[in-house]
Parts: C-alpha cells; sequence; structure tokens
C-alpha cells in the first residue's frame, strides 16, 4: 500500500487536517483494543478532487461506459463526504502529457486538490482500468498513486467502486466502502424476500425467491453467505444463503420457538443467536463446523439480538431483565453480564466494526437510532425522525451507517454518517425496503 | 440463483428420516430435544445432526396446514406492548378450553401476532409471549402442554394493514387453530 507523503504534499496535508477536525481525532477503543482515526460528520473541509470522463486506450466502449465510470466512481467519492468531485469534463487522452498538464494546471486553478485519470481498454469478455492519482497542489502535479482493475463488463460498476476505494485508501490509509453490498427485505405484509444491491442501491438481485416471509438478513464475514429467519417450513428457523454461488440456502437452526437475530463472529466460525427452544428466547452460539449449539445466557426474561464486538471477546446484547429492554454486554462465554443503558426501551444494537460505538434503535413513541459508547458513556441521538428510523447497519469502515425509514411514507433505505448527518435515500419505489445489512468489503 | 425450496426439501426429508416418521405430537415449547437443528453441507446432502440435542426420539413440529380455524377457539387481543391477557379475553379462553377438554385428542397451534410498531426482532419475542401467556392460561386450566404448539409471527401476518389504532388493536392477538385426530 502506498499511502500519501504529507510531508510531500504540503497542502494535501492542511485538507487531511481538516478532514480529521476537533472530533476526538484519534482515541482508544474503550475496550483497549483498536487504533482508529475517528472521522465522523459532515460540515469539515473535504479535498476537492477532479474526476474528468475516462478515456479510451483500447477497444471500443459501446456502452459509454468510461464517462459512467467517471460518475460513479465521483458519486463514491462523494458519498465518502472525504472528498467534493470538481465538475467533470471531457476525458484527457491517453500518452499525451501536454494535455495532461493542461487540463491539471486548469482544474488546480479551479481549486482541484488532486486529480484522477482514469484510462479503460474494452475487451470482449473484459474491462480493464488503470487508475492515476495526481497531487495538484506541486508544480509538477505529481503522481501520487498507480492501481489497475479489470472486471467482466456487466460488473463494470464495480471498477468505479474498487477505484473510489482505492483513492480514498490512498488519502486516509483505509480503502472507501463503495465496492460492498446491502441485502435487506423486499415486500410487504405476507410475502418479504431478501433481496441484494450494491451499496448505493443498484442492481437489485434476489437472494431468496420461495414466497414466503424472509426477515432479518445478515451478511457473513467473508462477504459470501447471508444469515437470515424464514417462515419458509411455516415456523421462524434460521437458514444462511450462498447469493453468487449455485449452492442452495442451508438451515442454521430449526429448533421449536423463535430461530432468529443471527450475529457472525468477526472470524466467521461461529453465529450468535436467539432460541427460544428451552422455554424463552435466550442466546445460543453455533459453531458452524460441528452443528453444536452452546447457550450463553440464562434468564427467565427475554435475552435476544447478539452483536460481537470486533474483537469476538464480547457480545452485546437486549435483555428485558429489568422489565423493560436494554442494552446489555457480556463476554463471549455469557459471563459477566453487566447493562449498558437503564432508560429507554432498547432494541437492534449493533456493534461497529471499529469497536467504540454500539448503535441502537430506541422507542419513545416512534423509533429513532442512538449511538453509545461501548464503555457505556455519552448515549447519543442520530436520528430524530420525522417518521420511525430503526435497523441501523454499519459500513465496514464504522463511518457510515444505514437503517430503515418511514419518513417518505412506506419503509426506505437511508445512508448517514456516523454523527447522524448526511441522511440520503439509498432505496427509492413502491415496494417497501427493512432490514438492511452492508456487507463487508466484497472479496 | 438460490433454490430454497429444493435445498428446504431435502432438509424436510432428512428430518424426516431422522426422526423416524414423527407419529408423536409433542409439546413444542417444553421439550429442549423436540426438533431437529442444524443442518450443514452443501447440497444438504449431509446430516450432520441436530446439534446440542440428540436426534433419537425427537419429533418434528406439528405440519401447521394440518390445523384449521375452529369457531369455539376465538383470537384474543392484547394492549400495546403487552401479554398479559385481559379479563374480557378470559372468558374467550375459558370457553376454548372447555372445547379442548370436550376434544382431549385434539391438538392445538397458537400463533402470536403482534401490530406493525415496535422492531421485528423485538415483535417476535412479543408475539412468542402472547401466545405463551394463552398457553398458560390452558395448561392451569387443566389441558395437557403436550397438545399445545406455541409459534410467533412477530408483526409479519398482520390482519389489518392500516396505519391507524383500531387496526393496530386487530393485530395484538393471540391466534389458534386446532387439529381433531
Amino acid at each position: 500500500m502506498r499511502r500519501l507523503s504529507l510531508t510531500a504534499f504540503l497542502a494535501g496535508a492542511l485538507a487531511l487536517a481538516l478532514l480529521f477536525p476537533l472530533t476526538t481525532p484519534l482515541r482508544l477503543a474503550a475496550q483497549g483494543v483498536d487504533v482508529f482515526l475517528n472521522v465522523t460528520g459532515g460540515g469539515t473541509r473535504k479535498l476537492n478532487i477532479a474526476v474528468p470522463e475516462f478515456a479510451v486506450v483500447n477497444g471500443t466502449d459501446t456502452g459509454g461506459v468510461a464517462k459512467q465510470l467517471a460518475t460513479v466512481a465521483g458519486d463514491d467519492l462523494t458519498f465518502s463526504q472525504l472528498f467534493s468531485v470538481v465538475a467533470g469534463t471531457g476525458a484527457i487522452p491517453p500518452n499525451n502529457p501536454e494535455a495532461l498538464k493542461k487540463a491539471w494546471t486548469d482544474f488546480a486553478a479551479a481549486g482541484a486538490h488532486a486529480g484522477l485519470h482514469g484510462l479503460a481498454t474494452f475487451r470482449a469478455d473484459r474491462v480493464e482500468t488503470e487508475m492515476r492519482l495526481y497531487d495538484l497542489t506541486t508544480p509538477e502535479h505529481r503522481q501520487i498513486a498507480t492501481k489497475r482493475f479489470d472486471m467482466p463488463p456487466a460488473q463494470w460498476r464495480r471498477l468505479a467502486h474498487k477505484i473510489a476505494d482505492e483513492v480514498v485508501l490512498q488519502f486516509t490509509g483505509e480503502p472507501g466502502v463503495a465496492d460492498t453490498k446491502i441485502a435487506y427485505v423486499s415486500g410487504r405484509t405476507g410475502q418479504k424476500e431478501i433481496v441484494m444491491a450494491d451499496y448505493d442501491g443498484n442492481g437489485p438481485a434476489p437472494v431468496t425467491r420461495n414466497g414466503s416471509i424472509n426477515l432479518m438478513p445478515v451478511w457473513s464475514p467473508d462477504a459470501r453467505s447471508v444469515a437470515y429467519t424464514s417462515f419458509l417450513q411455516g415456523y421462524p428457523d434460521l437458514y444462511r444463503a450462498f447469493p453468487f454461488e449455485r449452492r442452495p440456502a442451508q438451515t442454521l437452526a430449526a429448533y421449536s420457538g423463535i430461530n432468529s437475530s443471527p450475529a457472525w463472529s468477526p472470524d466467521g466460525k461461529t453465529i450468535a443467536m436467539t432460541l427460544s427452544k428451552d422455554g424463552n428466547p435466550e442466546i445460543y452460539v453455533l459453531t458452524i463446523a460441528t452443528g453444536t449449539f452452546r447457550r450463553l445466557t440464562r434468564h427467565a426474561g427475554i435475552d435476544t439480538e447478539p452483536t460481537w464486538s470486533p474483537t469476538g471477546r464480547e457480545i452485546a446484547f437486549i435483555s428485558d431483565r429489568s422489565g423493560v429492554p436494554h442494552l446489555y454486554v457480556m463476554d463471549a462465554e455469557g459471563a459477566g453480564v453487566r447493562p449498558l443503558t437503564s432508560a429507554g426501551r432498547h432494541t437492534q444494537p449493533r456493534w461497529s466494526p471499529k469497536g467504540d460505538v454500539i448503535v441502537y434503535t430506541q422507542r419513545a413513541g416512534t423509533h429513532d437510532i442512538w449511538a453509545i459508547n461501548a464503555d457505556g458513556s455519552n448515549p447519543r441521538r442520530l436520528t430524530s425522525g420525522p417518521g420511525d428510523n430503526q435497523g441501523p447497519t454499519w459500513a465496514p469502515n464504522g463511518r457510515h451507517l444505514m437503517f430503515q425509514s418511514s419518513r417518505l411514507g412506506g419503509w426506505q433505505i437511508f445512508s448517514m454518517l456516523l454523527d447522524g448527518s448526511v441522511q440520503t435515500p439509498v432505496t427509492r419505489g413502491s415496494v417497501e425496503s427493512t432490514s438492511p445489512s452492508w456487507s463487508p468489503r466484497l472479496p | 440463483m438460490i433454490t430454497c425450496q429444493a435445498s428446504v426439501v431435502i432438509v424436510s426429508l432428512l428430518m424426516a428420516l431422522a426422526v423416524g416418521g414423527c407419529a408423536t405430537q409433542q409439546s413444542a415449547t417444553n421439550d429442549p430435544s423436540a426438533t431437529a437443528g442444524y443442518h450443514s453441507g452443501a447440497m444438504g446432502s449431509r446430516h450432520d445432526g441436530p446439534g446440542g440435542t440428540s436426534g433419537m426420539g425427537a419429533s418434528a413440529r406439528p405440519r401447521l396446514s394440518d390445523f384449521i380455524v375452529h369457531d369455539d377457539l376465538r383470537d384474543v387481543h392484547f394492549a400495546f406492548d403487552s401479554y398479559e391477557i385481559r379479563a374480557t379475553d378470559m372468558r374467550i379462553l375459558e370457553k376454548s378450553t372447555q372445547w379442548l377438554r370436550a376434544h382431549p385428542d385434539a391438538l392445538v397451534v397458537i400463533e402470536g401476532h403482534a401490530d406493525e410498531r415496535g422492531t421485528n426482532e423485538y415483535n417476535l419475542t412479543l408475539g412468542e409471549r402472547r401466545a405463551k401467556a394463552s398457553m398458560n392460561y390452558f395448561v392451569s386450566h387443566g389441558v395437557a402442554a403436550s397438545r399445545i404448539t406455541v409459534m410467533s409471527y412477530g408483526e409479519e401476518r398482520g390482519m389489518c394493514r392500516d396505519k391507524t389504532e383500531s387496526c393496530w388493536a386487530k393485530n395484538r392477538r393471540a391466534h389458534f387453530r386446532v387439529k381433531a385426530n
């Protein structure tokens, strides 16, 4: 990985300093596990980046893909909230240093700090791209990075996403989250199917097609399978589907009572879940390789909705043992249970992939999404209506969230930043979309 | 694409084989060994056994399509976010109990339902509690627990779809279906 040299890129460094403003720029996670950059919030100063149309180096671009590659990559960079995309122009021709110099000089004059030169070659079975990233604040327009990606033509959007993620990597040290999928529930009462789409809502495709009620999808850490609850056999059972393979769904748990709320351990080897087979909802951990279950909670109240810390050492969950559903944390063996919240009614906890924050849904008449530090400090509200806002899911970088909102009428999926800013629709249409699960970065 | 149906047919066959015919209906809620649980393997071709329980002697859950609504077992309804049986609904359950005692071979499935407010996960547990509250009434009035299966649909099978309190009230219910043996 080649990172931007900050000392050699003074203006860039200034821009970066503004990107990571006074919002606790560097801190230790509550459990002392992860050091991370806590980049939150909109409204910070952004790096201006020029993204002209990609240049066609070879082959015939019958679909106008070169132009769309720039558009999609630009949208991804905009979504990251780290960049402001400078209005595009026609393609800068390949192998033409004079044209490149003139284009970057013009963009720099217009305020661009960086330039992304995309090159595309169209073959029958592949689209090959090269991205070249330039520092426009230096007189010689120093090249920061180059990288090649290729994909089958039908998956050209992934090329744009990969390029955008690489640009984010070059400027922040961590890849972007554009080359990811979301799984969600599509449909109304009585028939609900699991659908997956790109993170920006493009290209929805079925994950289930069984005519039953399918609920609460959750991506596995390898982004190859989706666990979900289905009434396929009449009862709420747990399955997992393999949406990229010709492989049927696998039954994970089909016990009497509820089989729900799957949560993959970070290593992907076990799944915590809620089973009520022993009388009332309790949390169990299934070891996938052996099919053995281990019971973690023993309480007359409801214990449900487990979510793992990114270290795999702790599990947060919802229990109504106090009489009202609240957020609790225990170690991965089920010991050391301690409450994290004690006021309000809480469900749907989701532990940040960075470890420091847990988001959840609070009901107070309507539902809104809140966040709390993993040590129980600083509960804060992320959404304030309109309508109900619930079902949060984290982006793999812990900076973005998606959730379902009824603010426009029927349920649709929205995204926002970790501080609740920049709430933006992801899905649209007459069919309701609920229960989003944001995948890890695709392999 | 995923072919869940095919897989589940295979899994169902495996379950039937594993339990040797499933002749006996058991209490679905109180017997931890009452079902097969976990099935692993590509194409559903391998049966790893039901995880933490013994596969032997386990019974499949009753087939829901065998159960029908009966006029003498009417729905009971619940207050918002509550699973307490209300006094008026006690009389409904009393009548249902009489029917069940008069038909000692009949089995009953109790479905718990929630209105659409609340999160999916929470409503699944709330629906189960409503079904169990109804079951507890039956059991405390002399109906064998082994005749009763409780299940929850959460908010997924609302009979009324308007976003009004009267509609939500209709959806907060326990629903009964019977199979006369």
